[in-house]
């Protein structure tokens, strides 16, 4: 068969899987897309084999001419799939705002977590694209997890110089529901690797200006700005970001100079956009808070630019909540007047002040707050009341209705006249009342009833209103009365409480009736007590005590009181379960006990079947004390809820956002699940007999749920219109809303993850650190004043001074102060450097300082310090033991004297950057001797001059290069360090001492830990070898990434041309032994559980084998001691066929 | 092994390992071609597409097979649990073999996360392994074959009794093996390998490839 109909063969089985796919994408909705183009491949071949002969036939009416007119039918197809789905899934928000990643286009590359499917499905629901194959042209951003080294060695290649970024971006972005700058999410093994020190340098000796025109478009850029407050981290990654268009930036800082003027920041975002490419998507969008930030930036004040963000972001809140709230004067009198959502702006509120379920619904909080303590008490010693054999004594006490005679204790003349509580007492009188007092109710007036009804059974009936004051202050003082009677008291709720009296002295009846008789005293409301042997009797107790007396059941009356008491009577029984009850014939308790607890289970349910079950029997086996935490917080308002348009709907929501982001805060909670309950109107229901109430409405809920718990205004109101979005209603229709937060976490649990992600939060640790930083800023402020005096181009100076943000600010300016100083080198007197702040800077920094100072600061660092203090904290562990002895204080010293040199070449900039590592320990650790100052060798002249726990520290390519620059120092030094105490260093870097003392004699590979230690003895050993081979084995070593696998360094060798390697003739039996053994040695290590490394390795010997003698040799050699071993341990021989 | 079956990191570490296996077998399956292609589904496991088996039996004979192991993976007794692919006569053509090694003195918690990771390597290099197996002849059969390090008492365990001894037999001549794959960890190393017959192995009549 031709390329060709292979070729259509395959496509044709592709497009197969693609129907196959959307079919079954019912059950399996994300069909994975780049994942499948492998196993796709071997499905296609598999599905292929077994008919080959259909494939043949569908062969010649392929509708693909050839593979790419295929991948652009694919790519089509999976286009429109993902438009499909993204219309369906994204909330609708009313299409009123942006989504959030609009314009924003990934790729996913790799493994992610979470998987490239979640990201997927963020994108779908948040407005973004997801390409499943790369396109320069259409993909924005490169998600990935991870680069294999390859990718990361030939970042443009593969990331076409898109930002490559960690899936935290998107995530960190949904949370905080806008575009976060992904410069902080680049992936770290590009952001580790970016910041090369000669990077650094050379940027900022090429002007002065250079950082701050860099830095501009961070500041401008409204997205960016949270990333430009963190630079303090990712300023670094910022520079290399820049660093790229290096050309165009000197042209910018000419054109700079302009940059005096006010509106300049604005060309000059465009010119820094235009080269630096990147930047300028987002930069685009430019609010007017340019003009604020620009005329802080001309305002020489540090301190107050810093805060200018926050400033910013705050009134922007304000703003938004003011243009949330209806632009109409905002009415916020309490009247009766403004009865719906349609009148009042202020509705929410006002029908929240005016609530009576409300203030019990939140009057827990309260409670928990102010008896916090108390009942923390409590619950210590809750746990002995079950050990305790005596008969448990349970009160309930209950305030006699409690909304009405709160009202009237301070008009006795009313005490016997019937009275009701009802938030309005209007003509029409279809308010509801909400507590009636006995008289009242011997009238029939009953809770629920309208007020309309109740005047026609009563009409000399007082109704009051609410006073929630009063209601509180009574509640504080009848919780005040039993907490001082006992400390087992659990809060039903403002009225409302169960008291464990078992372990009160004395008699719990004469108890009751001196709780009652002080509870009357201090709040003149009356209560009722009931006692029991639990809680369950004990409430019924009540109900028996009511009004205003008390009621004791023994345990012994328990069966009689409950035989003929009406189901209803039970807590836990409702309307419906009473019904079901009903229809089994079940009027009372004693009936109920007749039915089996597995019936009941079976009918009801496994818990209120229990429940029915136990309760009949008088059965509770709660304790006194166990306040369930509260699963949801939520507010609801089916009430006066009428919208004229959208916006008046918009406007009720974000009110009763704010309304549950208090709750919420009053709870200590925040929720990551939010439904949104609506209330809309049935087709055929009129106006509601009650005024304003609902009436026959269906119920709907959407919910969403959030990766992040909050209880942000802000985010609960984003959510919550995404939410309302989805419900596409006719706003007039709705009748009732409802915002309901679970899946609740402690405030203080979340706190730390939430607080990393806001912005608030970034802003207020960026001014505090640049608060701490200021202080040392007129050091460098200073200083590159000066340095740019000397340059005559103060303007310049002065503008990266004021318009860089933040705490980049300070990077820069030391820097440029380091640049200029190096020229001018005017610096301020020693003496007049803070020590406080010297200490509290950031290492690098030190180090920038100390360099200008040519290494005095260190002394005085010391010198001020002792030695017990440390700088550096990761090395401060490693420190103390590590420079104890004399002679190795020399040799920090000697690694530090190379940080004095003020001309350092830039390929040492590695070392140099060891040095300043060392530094910290040395400085912090001892006085560094003035003779250190004189050496000039910047290399150790050994590896075992280095210090170990300082290398052990140092990034891996630091790592390899100062090994790589060592052997050849060492020779002329040989071994300077004789009067070393060989136990004194640590085995792993040094163990090769003694071999390496003799090395090139014969015999050093006798002995049989080659492989041991980090790095490896051999590598060492072969380094210092004549032999071409060895020496290139040892610098592979290092150059493949230390991992102490031989397969990457063979895999390395085999790009160097072997047969040249031949060519020496000296120590040809000698390398060809010491490689022999090395083998031998790798095999017996890895052979038992890592066959597929050794297998690996000798297919690449196999491949050197071919174009070298000397591998020839050694493959021989090597190979049936190989084959021995792996008979001995897996029973067969290792398959190396040469037939590739 | 005092402590309880699945609190202890061998406990943890053999249902990883179980867990695994039964993907990795059928992923064996799947790339032997035993079953049509439509007797496997696309799965997503650990962020990888895996295949299931569809069909009941297949599904339950890999599962109840690799299950059954759990109790002895966890006392550190299954040496290796091989897939054998072998032809009407008996004789095997192709075993997938891994080899196991549960380290029994492991102590601390095992990182589900990262051991699940290192076993996902697997299932990736495997699905790109099809080149280096035989194409096996037909009317060939497969079974799970389980090397213990030494036979378990049956009256120990009930889980014993699902194992019968195998009638496959042996290659005379020691097989040539072609590393897959291998993992070590503290807690758990794996290395899958195919062994193949050796070239000096007396051809079976019946038309081996």
């Amino acid at each position: 068969m031709s390329m060709e109909s292979t070729r259509s063969d395959k496509s044709a089985k592709r497009s197969f899987n693609n129907n196959r796919n959307s079919a079954s994408s019912n059950s399996n909705s994300n069909p994975s897309n780049k994942k499948k183009k492998t196993s796709q491949k071997t499905l296609g071949v598999a599905w292929g084999s077994n008919s080959r002969s259909s494939s043949r036939s569908s062969f010649s009416n392929s509708p693909f001419s050839n593979f790419g007119s295929y991948m652009v039918e694919k790519n089509r197809k999976l286009q429109n799939q993902f438009e499909a789905e993204a219309s369906t899934s994204s909330h609708g928000g009313s299409g009123s705002v942006k989504p959030i990643f609009d314009g924003v286009s990934i790729f996913v590359d790799g493994f992610t977590v979470p998987s490239s499917q979640e990201l997927r499905g963020y994108m779908l629901k948040h407005g973004g694209r997801f390409e499943n194959y790369f396109s320069r042209r259409r993909v924005t951003h490169i998600i990935c997890s991870n680069l294999p080294d390859s990718k990361i060695k030939n970042l443009r290649s593969f990331s076409r110089g898109l930002p490559v970024v960690k899936p935290a971006w998107i995530l960190e972005s949904v949370a905080v529901n806008k575009l976060l700058s992904w410069v902080p999410f680049q992936l770290d093994q590009l952001a580790n690797n970016q910041p090369k020190l000669s990077s650094f340098f050379t940027l900022k000796r090429s002007s002065v200006s250079n950082s701050a025109s860099t830095h501009a478009p961070c500041q401008v850029n409204p997205e960016a700005e949270d990333s430009s407050l963190k630079v303090g981290t990712s300023g670094d990654t910022y520079f290399s970001e820049v660093s790229e268009p290096f050309e165009h930036r000197k042209q910018i800082s000419r054109e700079s100079d302009d940059l005096v003027n006010e509106n300049s920041n604005a060309s000059l975002v465009e010119e820094t956009a235009g080269s630096s490419g990147k930047p300028c998507e987002v930069a685009m969008g430019i609010p007017s808070n340019i003009d604020a930030e620009d005329e802080s930036s001309v305002k020489n004040d540090l301190q107050s630019s810093h805060y200018q963000p926050t400033a910013l972001v705050s009134s922007n809140c304000i703003n938004n909540q003011n243009m949330k709230g209806s632009p109409s004067s905002m009415v916020s009198e309490p009247s009766n007047q403004s009865h719906s959502t349609l009148g009042d702006p202020n509705f929410v509120e006002n029908y929240f002040k005016n609530s009576r379920l409300h203030f019990i619904g939140t009057w827990r909080n309260r409670y928990r707050k102010r008896f916090h303590s108390l009942s923390n008490g409590f619950n210590c010693t809750s746990s002995n009341i079950k050990a305790s054999p005596l008969k448990t004594a349970i009160m309930h006490v209950d305030m006699d209705c409690f909304f009405v005679s709160v009202v009237i204790r301070n008009h006795p003349e009313l005490l016997d006249k019937p009275v009701a509580v009802c938030h309005s007492d209007n003509t029409k009188g279809t308010a509801e009342i909400s507590s009636a007092n006995y008289p009242a109710r011997d009238y029939g007036i009953k809770a629920g009833m309208f007020v309309r009804n109740a005047k026609a059974l009563c009409p000399h009936l007082v109704i009051f209103p609410y006073n929630f004051e009063a209601y509180e202050e009574v509640a504080d003082q009848f919780y005040n009365v039993l907490h001082k009677h006992g400390n087992k008291v659990q809060a039903v709720s403002c009225d409302e409480a169960f008291l464990d009296v078992t372990d009160s002295e004395g008699d719990p009846q004469l108890l009751a009736s001196k709780i009652r008789k002080e509870i009357f005293e201090t709040t003149r409301c009356t209560a009722s007590v009931g006692i029991a042997g639990n809680m369950l009797m004990a409430r019924l107790a009540t109900r028996t005590a009511k009004p205003d007396g008390q009621c004791y059941i023994p345990p012994e009356r328990v069966d009689d009181y409950l035989s003929q008491l009406p189901i209803k009577a039970l807590p836990g029984i409702g309307h419906v379960l009473e019904e079901k009850l009903k229809k089994q014939n079940v009027w009372t308790c004693g009936q109920l006990r007749m039915i089996s607890k597995d019936s009941l289970q079976k009918d009801f349910g496994l818990k209120t079947g229990e429940m029915l079950w136990n309760y009949s029997r008088g059965v509770d086996n709660r304790l006194v004390g166990l306040i369930q935490e509260s699963k949801s917080v939520g507010a609801e308002v089916n009430w006066g809820v009428r919208f004229k348009d959208l916006k008046d709907a918009q406007n009720f929501l974000s009110n009763l956002c704010k309304e549950v982001s208090l709750r919420l805060q009053g709870c200590g909670v925040e929720g990551r699940t939010f439904t949104l309950k609506i209330k809309k109107r049935r087709k055929d229901a009129e106006e509601p007999i009650k005024y304003m109430g609902h009436g026959d409405c269906e119920n709907l809920s959407h919910s969403t749920t959030v990766p992040v718990a909050t209880d942000d205004v802000e985010v609960l109101q984003r959510i919550t219109k995404q939410l309302f979005g989805s419900f596409h209603l006719d706003v007039k229709e709705i009748r009732g809303v409802g915002l309901q937060v679970s899946r609740l976490e402690s405030t203080e649990n979340s706190k730390q993850g939430l607080e990393r992600n806001s912005l608030k939060s970034w802003l207020a640790s960026a001014s505090a650190r640049t608060e701490e930083l200021c202080k040392n800023s007129h050091v460098a402020k200073e200083s590159s004043n000066r340095g740019c005096e000397g340059e005559g181009d103060e303007t310049l100076g002065q503008l990266c001074g004021n318009s860089v943000g933040l705490s980049i600010q300070m990077d820069s300016n030391t820097s440029n102060g380091a640049a200029c100083l190096n020229e001018v080198s005017v610096l301020p007197p020693l003496c007049h450097l803070d020590m406080g702040v010297l200490k509290s800077l950031p290492p690098e920094l030190f180090s920038e300082l100390n360099e200008i100072y040519g290494g005095k600061l260190v002394d005085l660092i010391a010198k001020n310090k002792g030695k017990t203090e440390n700088i550096n904290h990761t090395l401060s562990a490693y420190s103390h033991e590590k420079i104890e002895g004399a002679m190795k204080e020399g040799q920090a010293a000697r690694l530090s004297s190379m940080v004095f040199q003020n001309e350092i070449p830039v390929e040492n900039k590695a070392e140099q950057h060891i040095a300043k590592e060392v530094l910290a320990v040395s400085g912090a650790e001892s006085f560094v001797p003035a003779s250190g100052l004189k050496k000039t060798d910047l290399i150790p002249s050994s590896l075992s001059q280095v210090d170990t726990s300082v290398l052990q520290q140092l990034p891996e390519e630091l790592k390899v290069d100062i090994l790589e620059h060592l052997p050849a120092h060492r020779m002329q030094v040989f071994s300077p360090n004789v009067l070393l105490d060989p136990t004194e260093i640590p085995l792993e870097a040094l163990g090769t001492k003694t071999a390496e003392n003799n090395s090139g004699s014969k015999d050093f590979v006798l002995d049989n830990n080659l492989w041991v230690g980090i790095p490896p003895q051999w590598v060492d050993k072969f380094k210092v070898s004549n032999c071409l081979i060895l020496n290139i084995l040892a610098e592979m070593y290092y150059k493949s990434g230390s991992t102490g696998n031989l397969s990457p360094i063979l895999q390395r060798i085999s790009s160097v041309s072997l047969h040249q390697l031949d060519a020496f003739q000296d120590g040809w039996d000698e390398a060809m032994y010491i490689l022999c053994e090395l083998l031998k040695q790798y095999i017996k290590l890895k052979i038992e559980l890592d066959i597929e490394e050794i297998y690996v390795c000798f297919r690449l010997l196999r491949r050197f084998a071919m174009k070298s003698e000397l591998f020839i040799q050694v493959y021989n050699i090597v190979s049936p001691y190989l084959q021995a071993l792996v008979g001995e341990n897996y029973g067969g021989n290792l398959h190396m066929s040469l037939k590739d | 092994m005092d402590l309880k079956d699945n609190q202890s990191p061998q406990g943890e570490t053999a249902r990883i390992l179980v867990e695994f296996l039964e993907l990795a077998i059928t992923s064996i399956v799947f790339l032997k071609g035993v079953y049509p292609s439509g007797a496997f589904e696309r799965r997503r496991y650990m962020n990888l597409v895996v295949q299931r088996a569809r069909h009941p039996q297949l599904r339950d004979y890999i599962h109840s097979a690799v299950f059954g192991l759990l109790p002895f993976i966890q006392k550190g007794m299954v040496e290796r649990a091989a897939v054998i692919f072998f032809n009407t006569d008996g004789i095997p053509v192709e075993r997938f073999v891994f080899k196991l090694a549960v380290n029994l003195s492991y102590g601390s918690k095992v990182e589900e996360a990262d051991l699940e990771f290192s076993l996902r390597s697997f299932l990736i290099k495997l699905s790109v392994s099809e080149s280096l197996t035989k194409v096996l002849p037909r009317n060939y059969r497969w079974e799970i074959t389980t090397y213990f390090r030494s036979l378990p008492e049956a009256s120990a365990n009930k889980d014993v009794e699902q194992w019968i001894p195998t009638d496959t037999r042996q290659w005379e001549q020691p097989p040539l093996l072609t590393p897959i794959k291998s993992m070590s960890s503290e807690p758990l190393c794996v290395q899958l390998y195919i062994e193949h017959p050796s070239l000096s192995e007396p051809k079976p009549q019946n038309g081996e490839v």
